[in-house]
């Protein structure tokens, strides 16, 4: 392929000769692109596409548990929509998301001082902020569920000592949704500024060398330089936090059980997808609520690319 | 930054790296201030960890006592044996590293390709295709397990190590990571390029991968951590334990009515020494600073 | 095939075992050379007592090999499921009463009557009860492996300290009630008892001992009077202050409770008596009996049974594998191994003696009373609505009679559903 010389450059393509009709004729370029594309999209094709494409067509069926289906047309959309768990599940849904995305800030502000010129121990810090990916989930929820624990946690305890009141904080339909929201968000930082810090580390060090010439200080450095130059990286992570914790569920699972209390005041859409697909046996239905659900992450998820022009800049 | 001198042996294609000057380290209450922010939340971000290793020091009923005790009684190291002789170790952590290896590596070849295509080629179909991938992510991904199941089973490879990273070697999110680190590049470095002659590929290759090191060594770490822990997937594909890998197989340690949880954190904590000296080992190799050497001439 | 021999060779420079996988399925075949037989299941504390047992089988059988495929709980069911649709599920399995008549329904497990009656495996040894949880339109699929019944624990010393007498087998619910009272200690954070939203061990029991059902006939016992005043004889003790409520539970349940000494009563299950005798506190002063009398004597019984999957390729090993397991010599050895009694009708005793602290003898004689475990086709789907509508009034906001009228047409709903 690197034998094609400017093929790449749109500019060029559009230059070529225009074939009859298409706007913009297949060149070598364009080729050269889909060659690019063509191992993932294959790749895709199998294990994604046609999986979607097959379990969309079950979403119109009963499913039997061992495999057979008959057409039952849109009665499983039907059944999602009056649901009345769907329309609880999707508000809590909601409400993680809200919460969920408060991680971004977080990353960015601890991104931020991590990259602070001269600082010492970034190394161990950044090794210590990855420490939530290798700790296992299990791990994870035993030990919040034991500092939210109503007789004998660690919150508790530490309220007491300013008077306030015992209480079960993820067994309390109230309280649920936000200390799940808040084990959320730690879970989800680390993450994240992973994935700022590679983008924070792109940015040309020519830039801070120049603006610290003209003697802005860090704060100005952040907000000129950082911010604006992230701005891409950012747009990822936010598009990524959204869908993910529209997706939320595995923390859930961990630290409800099924006997809480505040089970339906907590249940995500996923959670509710899984429910019926793997316990209740009901997989047409399941696959139209997935479908549903995908349905409203493509809507978001076009805004915030059509939000970005406001926002990114690329190089 | 005290990586500098490590930067000489892994330089990339794209040419020497600049050594940046630094200003003399500055002891002021600003970098205090910061120590103590960034290690109040580094402690919250260990504390798990933390409490897994003790854990995995206790004895069972010390475990389901309540009030919950935070020291061990006495430390009791029998746990770490008692998980060499529950689960076949060795074969298990060879299966993740594997799984971890093919994985990681495939996203990294198929996702960067596709990622620079989407950002920095022009051809019909590129958004409308683009959205398409992106789909990829919006759907739970238990959805499509056992559609899945079925090819894998069809390519007759259930119960395989390719079984365990078929399907997570195509990511949406690798190729969506690295368009938007493609995108962020000047367009300069590719115009110097195309006029001196160089193919797509080339370009590609040997000046643009380079530059996006960072977001590269991002998606290998979340990639090998997600393939590392990757629990549903394995458990269904690969029901022999010797095709296992450990995420699955520490699993086993979990019984109906009852947990043995000394022995799961103590296994967790063997199982996850490898990834956390992979990532130390990267992020002293990549993570750091790319400097645009003659790009802005 | 095309496609599948070039994508092995390809591969399989990459990794070994796809060799295998794509010579054949894996594992023998039958006819020629030793068959291996993979079992399917679940508890990694049985694996040692399964192991001694398969050891015996392959003495007996030197052409069969058993090879243990241990799945864990929580994604146990899922995978199996998916399996069965692959064709790759173990040969032999373990199955439970909740899930049983949705594999039989669906034809997918092998049918035993024919093979019980050429080879007289003697069914008539285990419980009736548990024979029957799993047969399904008059036909043999599994044949029970061990038991599970209820009975009540207590802790001596708390009951020493309340100067109260220990429960005993004339105990009704009244003295329970009473006992309660007396032991509750809020200063110490102790409670009487753990009216605990868990529906084997506690919330079944009750109505069944209030003369209520679950589910007879195919409809819902929830919405019944003697049903309800069984709940509401838990919820009482909620609102009383002599159990903690449901939330709290939820965060501490009752089993761990017990075993810290915080609650000085617990309905719990006969394989627990192996956990309790590890926690020192107990085997030094725990005791069981059996569950308190309220209008009847009652407790559930559960076992879980070996099935052979359909779409084995080995279904004549398989049989004989399953065979040896409902015989007396397995039986012993299980018994032995200490964890669950089995189901073999007098091959116990090894299982008492593991014990002898603890009066394990009770959850053996109420085997004669103990009503089946409730179940229907798709069984999961009514339990699922239970929690979710209880949840409430087992946190101590009462409502319990007309949460669980609604639980009860609703479950009828599902039952209705299901016969569809």
């Amino acid at each position: 392929m690197s034998l094609f010389p400017a093929t790449a450059a749109a500019k060029s393509a559009g230059r070529r000769a225009p074939r009859a009709a298409a706007r913009r004729p297949a060149s070598r370029g364009q080729r050269a692109a889909y060659g690019f594309i063509a191992p993932l999209g294959i790749g895709f094709a199998v294990f994604y596409f046609w999986p979607m494409i097959q379990t969309f067509y079950f979403s119109f069926t009963e499913f039997g548990p061992f495999g057979g289906h008959t057409w039952t047309g849109t009665d499983n959309y039907a059944r999602v929509l009056r649901d009345v768990t769907v329309w609880q599940a999707l508000g809590n849904t909601l409400v993680y998301c809200g919460i969920g995305l408060l991680a971004l800030p977080l990353a960015i502000v601890v991104a931020a001082l991590l990259n602070r010129r001269g600082l010492r121990g970034v190394s161990v810090y950044r090794a210590l902020y990855f420490v939530p990916f290798v700790t296992l989930p299990v791990a994870v929820g035993l030990v919040w569920n034991w500092l939210y624990n109503g007789d004998f946690g660690l919150l508790n305890e530490i309220l007491g000592w300013f008077g306030v009141d015992r209480h079960y904080w993820a067994s309390d339909p109230s309280t649920a949704v936000f200390a799940i929201g808040a084990v959320m968000v730690w879970s989800t930082t680390g993450y994240y500024l992973i994935i700022i810090m590679a983008g924070i580390k792109s940015i040309p060090q020519d830039y801070y060398e120049a603006a610290e010439l003209d003697g802005a200080g860090p704060l100005r450095r952040f907000f000129t330089i950082t911010l604006p130059l992230l701005s891409p990286t950012l747009f990822f992570a936010s598009v990524i936090c959204m869908i993910q914790s529209l997706q939320t569920f595995d923390l859930i699972y961990i630290m409800m059980g099924e006997k809480n209390p505040a089970v339906g005041d907590t249940q995500s859409v996923v959670g509710l997808f899984y429910k019926w697909a793997f316990m209740e046996n009901a997989q047409g239905a399941a696959a139209a609520l997935a479908f549903l659900l995908m349905l409203l992450i493509a809507g978001l998820t076009y805004l915030q690319f059509r939000l970005q022009r406001k926002w990114v800049h690329y190089g | 930054m005290a990586d500098t001198e490590i930067a000489g042996a892994r330089t990339g294609p794209s040419g020497t790296r600049a050594a940046v000057p630094r200003p003399r380290r500055r002891i002021n209450t600003g970098s205090l201030a910061t120590h103590l922010v960034l290690s109040l939340g580094a402690l919250v971000m260990v504390f798990p960890f933390v409490w897994q290793g003790l854990t995995a020091l206790k004895s069972l009923a010390e475990v389901s006592r309540v009030p919950p005790t935070v020291l061990p009684d006495d430390w009791n190291w029998s746990s770490f044996d008692e998980v060499f002789t529950a689960l076949p170790f060795r074969e298990m952590l060879t299966n993740s590293a594997l799984a971890t290896a093919g994985r990681t590596a495939g996203q990294l070849v198929f996702c960067s390709l596709a990622a620079y295509a989407f950002a920095r080629m022009r051809f019909r179909g590129r958004d409308v295709l683009f959205g398409l991938f992106l789909s990829v992510l919006m759907v739970p991904s238990s959805l499509l397990v056992l559609p899945q199941y079925d090819i894998i089973q069809q390519f007759g490879l259930l119960n395989s190590t390719p079984a365990l990273f078929l399907p997570g070697m195509f990511s949406a999110f690798g190729t969506f990571l690295l368009r938007q680190a493609f995108l962020a590049l000047p367009k300069e470095l590719e115009e110097a390029a195309r006029i001196d002659g160089a193919g797509s590929f080339r370009i590609f290759w040997s000046i643009m991968l380079p530059l996006i090191r960072p977001a590269l060594a991002a998606l290998a770490v979340i990639t090998a951590m997600t393939a590392w822990n990757d629990l549903l997937w394995p458990l269904i594909v690969n029901t022999d334990p010797k095709a296992m890998p450990i995420s699955a197989g520490l699993t086993s340690l979990e019984g109906q009515y009852e947990t043995n949880y000394p022995v799961m954190m103590a296994g967790s904590l063997i199982a996850s020494l490898p990834m956390l000296l992979v990532y130390v080992f990267l992020q002293r190799h990549f993570v750091q600073s790319v400097a645009f050497t003659g790009s802005k001439g | 095939m095309r496609r599948r021999t070039l994508l092995c060779s390809g591969l399989a420079a990459a990794s070994a075992p796809v060799l295998a996988a794509c010579s054949d399925g894996g594992g023998g075949t039958e006819g020629g050379g030793r068959t291996t037989l993979s079992y399917g299941m679940w508890d990694p504390a049985q694996v040692p007592g399964m192991k001694q047992i398969i050891a015996a089988f392959e003495k007996e059988h030197p052409d069969i090999s058993v090879r243990i495929e241990l799945t864990p709980w929580a994604s146990y069911w899922t995978t199996l499921k998916t399996s069965m649709r692959g064709g790759t599920a173990p040969d032999v399995f373990w199955m439970n009463a909740v899930n049983f008549q949705l594999y039989a329904a669906h034809d997918v497990l092998e049918p035993l009557s024919e093979h019980i009656a050429r080879d007289a495996t003697p069914v008539d040894r285990h419980p009736e009860q548990l024979v029957r949880l799993y047969a399904y339109d008059g036909t043999q699929y599994g044949l029970p492996k061990d038991f599970d019944t209820i009975g009540l624990w207590y802790n001596k010393a708390l009951f020493d300290k309340a100067g109260i007498k220990y429960p005993d087998t004339t105990w009704t619910w009244d003295d329970l009630r009473d006992a309660a009272a007396e032991l509750t200690n809020p200063r110490e954070r102790v409670h009487g008892f753990c009216s605990e939203m868990q529906r084997q061990i506690v919330l079944y029991p009750a109505i069944q001992a209030a003369g209520g059902y679950v589910l007879r006939d195919g409809h819902s016992g929830f919405g019944d009077e003697r049903s309800i005043e069984g709940l509401r004889f838990l919820t009482d003790m909620i609102d009383r202050g002599w159990s903690p409520p449901q939330s709290a539970m939820v965060e501490n349940i009752g089993r761990v409770r017990f075993w810290s000494e915080k609650a000085a009563m617990v309905h719990d299950l006969s394989a627990m008596a192996g956990q309790m005798y590890a926690v020192p506190a107990l085997k030094d002063h725990g005791g069981v009996t059996v569950l308190p009398k309220g209008r009847e004597r009652t407790t559930v019984i559960h076992g879980l049974a070996n099935v052979i999957s359909a779409k084995s390729d080995k279904k004549a090993a398989a049989w004989k594998f399953v065979h040896f397991m409902a015989g007396r010599r397995a039986a012993e050895i299980q018994a032995k191994s200490g964890v669950t009694i089995s189901s073999y009708a007098g091959t116990q005793d090894a299982w008492l003696k593991s014990m002898p602290e603890f009066d394990l003898k009770h959850f053996i004689d109420m085997e004669k009373y103990g009503v089946p475990y409730p179940s229907s086709k798709n069984t999961a789907v009514w339990e699922n609505l239970q929690y979710p509508l209880l949840g409430a009034a087992f946190s101590g906001k009462g409502g319990i009679e007309g949460a669980a009228r609604t639980l009860g047409e609703q479950m009828d709903r599902a039952l209705k559903e299901e016969r569809s």
